[in-house]
């Protein structure tokens, strides 16, 4: 979606905008550095034993004293194995942890988020920043961190250990190693732009399978398996060039690396052979430079892996950040939010009842991506109890006027008022516990129809809900899915739209609401179905406020007041008489029907 | 047991069928790897003979030929010039570096044809298996296991199975010229290795079972996000953000739970891997330096006996992450065996073996549409795990080129009847028979049956891509006016108008989002420019207003003449010009005529029709009264 500032490079690799949740794990993480500094100089330790040996023993042709080296060694050996249980288990601990907590930042942000958010992003596109980007970004901090100290500390210590026994081989090490970490560089710079191109097409594939599967049916419908099998074979086609052309850079960096190892292996050869034979290194000293050129340069190589992983990272830290930080276009102040308490932990005891008096006064309205008003010093009073209908043609704007009196929107200008008070002077959590929406295409989640329909109101008991079933006419429904505790299938599953058009008004009805929005809530039901329950719905919204969207005007005809809708404006208002009276567009658009 | 035994060597040779088209390959890498080895461990012999015999004094220790040069003045030679020996040393290194880069390269090639393979079969096994299954898996689950678990695959193949391979060259190789050194300290030292294997194995089914229960669980967590922001609009007019917060946070935290769990165990598994590796360095340093004071052998054989030693640590130590991984993939390919066993459409109803895998002839071409009346006769039919018939004992004829319509109630079977047309689902055994110019749809090829009839689906599902290839997603060649015609017919045309981009606009997940009924005409133009001779609109205006309704009926009456027709729909309006309505209630046909023999019957269509015109008269009441008969001029 966005990708213009997606390759912008943040400061540090943007680890200080995760300072808020690093801080909790701080003392974990410092303590993890200072094991990894430990088992690191350990690790440097290892070929002095066997320096020791040689120059100690096999030169002096004499054991004595081997136990003393053994029992070093072992005390060694036990303490490295408990600081790298210790380490690995903290990082493992510190990544999963960090993983958590973003992933539950991300999730609780999103229920804060308004619609216009979801309207101008894609499921997938915010699926994906709380689940893998939350992953990646918890596998830096802490394994990749945790990568940089070991090899890092080792590098140091090598350094160190062989500037303390040869100067004079100690930099020529220095100098192949500055080579080595050019070179490796230069492929890495080569090796991001790479991987970038492997992820587009990983994401392309991944959505062609989220299509193949989602779309299997119309596929099967319209004959084209031939054709979706021949471009998705285009697609992993050109992914398998792009890996393939990234795993020769690779190839080409891992042995050119390498060789130059080797190459320090033969500059110490080299070298080596003058100062011993000048005397001035033991053989010892000669085995513990090899063991060290031959063992720098993968340290090495981790370490600029990692801080090309740093890089990639950037994007996701990037993005995640910007989710965090989004502003909800819609939210309680905070003065509301000390009364009425937020989403999560409302104060319900300072709630007020609700009447369900609703006015728009004045009020000017435009999508936060439009560019026109919507609505214009828009009047409307509707008092309690009332059925308002909205009628107008597909794309008119009536599913605005809805979206206002929800607060799923805010005016741009004006006031939407309920009871007399101003809907932002009251909690979101408040308006929509009162209110009960019912859309055209409805959703049903996993689970049995029992939990569907306790959504609104999870303490409903079976009766009431049968109760409810019985109202919308979807008993058939429901026994086909196999009663109460039968499974509703993902998004729905085998429910005809029709009956999950049912079923999701019984949800609404079941709630209890004082506000009832019905948007084309029964465009899929049957005429003997519908007529059923336009008795039900002629009760259901007795002493509740409604507002009823529909394209079937036998639904609205006995609305208190009808609002005809055309190009997001309001050009008629009045009850069916007072229209058919006008002869206007609510005229035309009856003698169609 | 038993049965569980075969079923995963079952998915073990599963990959044997990947591999086709890319074993070579790995091959070629495999052998790359052995030279890589051999050369690698050239790099010790030179280092120990030059301080055996460059620098020290002894005699040298090398095969026949090269001694011989040694001895008569080589080393002399060698000594002459420091420099010479490091020559060598880069020369082979040079060598090493070619072979490297080709067994890596070789490598990746292998690698990602293997995904390949995997992918594609998994892609058309995927649309080529029946409805029914779709129906059965979630389709988070089934995408997870094609992205991540082919995954794991790749990266078990590529990464541990081919290094098997040079690990054991190195292991062999090493340990040969460990013996050359000395065969006591190379049985001293190789005491590991059992043990390494032993204790990889015990981990085995631990890290398989702590990682599947972690896998699982990340699907059950995405399925709670992808919900969540599916169903916002449901989620927030209830105000129910405090229970999906805390549904997810409980969730999560077992996810948390589970991979810290698997990190143990994996850490454990390396820390035991870092001690007994440990142990071992210790007893070669003191093995090594007792048999060197007594003189056994040199200080040279000894730093090369511990830099061989050296690198058998790795390859050890990869050969228990070989064992440990191999558990992982190991359920990798048992979750994508789940997908690749069951059997596609193509392969369990096209029992006359017409068509290949893509529903082609074998002469390559597809066999033009068919004709004819279409009748079924006693059709019964249950969906799979449900116990009510949907479908009950539904006989009627239709006559080429004349249009049915179906009312029916709410599940009533509309829908089901027609999917039985199109076999998306298989008729079963004794369940009736459906007939099309008097051949069976079982005995038409699939694909010549799918491509005969058009259908428009009530909710219908938009490719991500263009506008226009959407449109022409079944008709690639069709010509840009063909193409404007059926737009306008289907009344798109001011829609796409209004598009800053028209035709080239990209719809679906992440595109432009059309509204319901944007989407349905969409479907009914994408239908049109088929030309099917049998089309059928499944309630596909439903999401559309009146006025536009209405115009579309009127260009699609026109432009379906000679067509057969199925109309299903609640609005009698709609129906009544059918030469055919069916009435359907609970899986029966209750009703069958025309609009005129329907109404004299008094049944449940002139109820229905009652219903509707009734609205209609209430409607028209004194302002209108002859608006009633302006309708029944339609159609």
């Amino acid at each position: 979606m966005n990708n213009k500032n997606e390759s912008r490079s943040l400061p540090l690799f943007g680890i200080p905008r995760l300072f808020p949740f690093l801080k909790k794990y701080r003392a974990k993480i410092a303590f993890m550095i200072l094991l990894g500094f430990l088992s690191s100089l350990i690790d440097t330790i290892y070929p002095l034993f066997n320096r020791y040996a040689i120059d100690h023993f096999v030169a002096e042709k004499t054991l004595d004293g081997i136990g003393v080296m053994v029992a070093v060694y072992l005390v060694i050996l036990l303490l490295q194995v408990v600081i790298n249980y210790r380490s690995m288990l903290d990082s493992g601990k510190v990544e999963m942890s960090m993983n958590r907590d973003l992933r539950n930042a991300a999730f609780s942000k999103i229920q804060m988020l308004s619609f216009s958010y979801f309207n101008q992003n894609s499921v997938g596109y915010i699926h994906a920043r709380i689940m893998s980007d939350t992953g990646k970004i918890g596998e830096a901090v802490s394994w990749r961190m945790m990568d940089c100290v070991w090899n890092g500390a080792y590098i140091l210590f090598a350094v160190f250990v062989m500037l303390a026994v040869d100067r004079v081989l100690a930099g020529w090490m220095l100098l192949l190693m500055a080579a080595a970490g050019v070179m490796i560089w230069f492929f890495q710079k080569a090796l991001v732009v790479q991987n970038r191109q492997i992820r587009e097409w990983n994401a392309k594939i991944s959505a062609d399978f989220n299509e193949g599967v989602t779309g299997a049916r119309t596929i099967k419908l319209l004959g084209i398996e031939k054709r979706m099998d021949r471009e998705f074979e285009e697609d992993t086609g050109n992914m398998r060039r792009t890996s393939v052309r990234a795993g020769r850079t690779s190839a080409q960096m891992i042995s050119a690396v390498t060789l130059m190892s080797s190459i320090a292996l033969a500059v110490v050869l080299w070298q080596g052979q003058i100062l011993t034979r000048e005397g001035l290194i033991r053989i010892g000293t000669l085995s513990v430079f090899m063991s060290y050129a031959l063992g720098m340069i993968e340290p090495l190589q981790t370490i600029i892996s990692n801080i090309s992983a740093f890089i990639a990272i950037q994007v996701n830290i990037e993005r995640f950040t910007r989710l965090l930080n989004e502003p909800a276009q819609v939210q309680d102040t905070p003065e509301v939010i000390r009364l009425y308490g937020d989403s999560f932990s409302p104060a319900r005891e300072n709630w007020e009842d609700i009447r369900g008096d609703v006015e728009f006064r004045d009020v000017t309205f435009r999508y936060p991506d439009g560019e026109e008003n919507v609505l214009e010093h828009f009047d409307l009073k509707v008092p309690a109890g009332s059925n308002i209908a909205i009628v107008g043609e597909t794309g008119a704007g009536k599913t605005t006027l809805v979206n206002l009196v929800c607060r799923f929107y805010e005016p741009t200008s004006g006031q939407v008022l309920i009871d007399g008070k101003d809907v932002r002077e009251r909690s979101l959590l408040w308006l929509h516990s009162h209110l009960g929406y019912v859309l055209q295409s409805p959703h049903l989640f996993s689970g049995t129809v029992r939990e569907n329909l306790q959504y609104g109101r999870p303490d409903a008991t079976d009766e009431e809900i049968r109760e409810a079933l019985r109202i919308v006419h979807a008993q058939a429904a429901a026994e086909r899915l196999g009663g109460l505790d039968g499974k509703i299938g993902e998004g729905g599953g085998s429910l005809s739209t029709g009956e999950k058009q049912l079923l999701s008004f019984a949800r609404a009805i079941l709630a209890d609401p004082r506000l009832l929005i019905l948007d084309e809530a029964t465009s899929s039901v049957d005429t003997v179905t519908e007529r059923a329950i336009q008795e039900a719905i002629k009760t259901v919204t007795m002493g509740r406020t409604s507002f009823v969207i529909a394209h079937r005007l036998s639904t609205i005809r006995d609305a208190d007041l009808i609002l005809v809708v055309e190009d997001g404006r309001i050009i008629e208002q009045g009850t069916h008489r007072e229209l058919m009276d006008k002869r206007g567009a609510y005229y035309d658009y009856q003698r169609t029907r | 047991m038993k049965q569980e035994h075969t079923e995963k060597t079952g998915s073990w040779m599963l990959l044997a069928g990947f591999l086709k088209g890319s074993l070579h390959l790995f091959i070629y890498s495999m052998l790359c790897a052995g030279a890589v080895s051999f050369l690698d461990m050239l790099g010790p012999r030179v280092i120990s003979f030059t301080v055996d015999s460059v620098i020290g004094d002894r005699p040298a220790s090398l095969p026949a030929p090269l001694k011989a040069w040694a001895d008569q003045g080589g080393i002399t030679w060698l000594r002459g010039k420091p420099w010479r020996v490091a020559v060598i040393v880069a020369g082979i290194a040079l060598a090493a570096a070619v072979f490297r880069f080709l067994f890596r390269y070789f490598n990746a090639v292998a690698a990602q044809q293997l995904v390949q393979t995997m992918r594609e079969r998994l892609y058309r096994k995927i649309i080529g298996l029946p409805y029914s299954w779709h129906g059965r898996n979630a389709a988070g689950d089934i995408i997870q296991r094609c992205t991540s678990d082919v995954e794991t695959i790749k990266v078990f193949v590529s990464e541990q199975l081919t290094s098997l391979v040079r690990v054991i060259v190195l292991i062999v190789l090493a340990m040969a010229f460990m013996w050359m050194i000395d065969p006591v300290m190379t049985a001293a030292a190789s005491v590991y290795i059992p043990v390494i294997i032993g204790y990889s194995l015990f981990f085995y089914s631990r890290i398989g079972s702590a990682f599947e229960k972690a896998d699982a669980q990340e699907g059950i967590l995405s399925a709670i996000a992808q919900e969540n922001l599916t169903g916002v609009r449901v989620v927030r007019a209830f105000g129910r953000e405090e229970y999906e917060r805390s549904r997810f946070e409980k969730q999560n935290e077992q996810y948390t739970g589970f991979w810290v769990r698997l990190m143990k165990i994996l850490t454990i598994n390396w820390v035991v891997g870092d001690l007994v590796t440990g142990l071992q360095y210790l007893l070669i340093i003191c093995m090594g330096t007792a048999m060197c004071v007594r003189g056994r052998i040199t200080a040279g054989q000894f730093i090369a006996f511990f830099s061989y030693n050296a690198m058998l640590t790795w390859p050890v130590r990869s050969l228990g992450r070989v064992i440990s991984e191999m558990s992982k993939a190991g359920i990798s390919l048992e979750r994508l065996a789940y997908i690749l066993k069951e059997p596609t459409e193509w392969e369990t109803e096209n029992a006359l073996a017409e068509t290949d895998v893509q529903g082609c002839n074998k002469d390559g071409k597809s066999s033009g549409p068919i004709k004819g009346d279409i009748l079924f006769r006693n059709v019964s039919f249950t969906y799979p795990g449900s116990s009510v018939p949907a479908v009950r004992n539904v006989s009627f004829t239709v006559k080429e080129g004349t249009t049915v319509g179906i009312l029916g109630g709410t599940g009533s079977g509309k829908t089901t009847l027609l999917l039985l047309l199109e076999r998306v689902y298989p008729l079963q055994e004794g369940c009736g028979e459906i007939t099309i110019g008097g051949k069976s749809i079982a005995q038409i090829p699939l694909d010549q049956l799918r491509r005969s009839i058009g259908i428009v689906d009530q909710e219908p599902f938009l490719f991500s891509r263009s506008l226009k290839e959407n449109l022409r997603i079944s008709a690639e060649d069709a010509s840009d006016e063909e193409l404007e015609r059926c737009v306008k017919i289907a009344d798109l045309q001011e829609t796409i108008r209004s598009f800053p981009s028209g035709y080239d606009t990209f719809v679906g997940e992440r595109g432009v989002t059309l509204s319901g009924g944007q989407k349905q005409r969409a479907a009914i133009a994408r239908t049109l420019i088929r030309h099917c001779p049998v089309m059928i609109f499944d309630d596909s205006l439903s999401a559309v207003d009146s006025q536009t309704d209405e115009r579309i009926r009127h260009a699609l009456a026109k432009e379906t003449k000679g067509a057969t027709v199925f109309l299903v729909s609640h609005r009698v309006s709609t129906l009544r010009g059918a030469d055919l309505i069916l009435v359907m209630e609970e899986g029966r046909i209750c009703e069958q005529g025309t609009h005129e023999t329907l109404l004299e019957k008094g049944g449940m269509y002139a109820k229905i029709f009652r219903m509707q015109s009734e609205n209609a008269a209430r409607t028209a009441e004194k302002e209108y009264a002859g608006g009633k008969g302006e309708n029944a001029d339609e159609q």
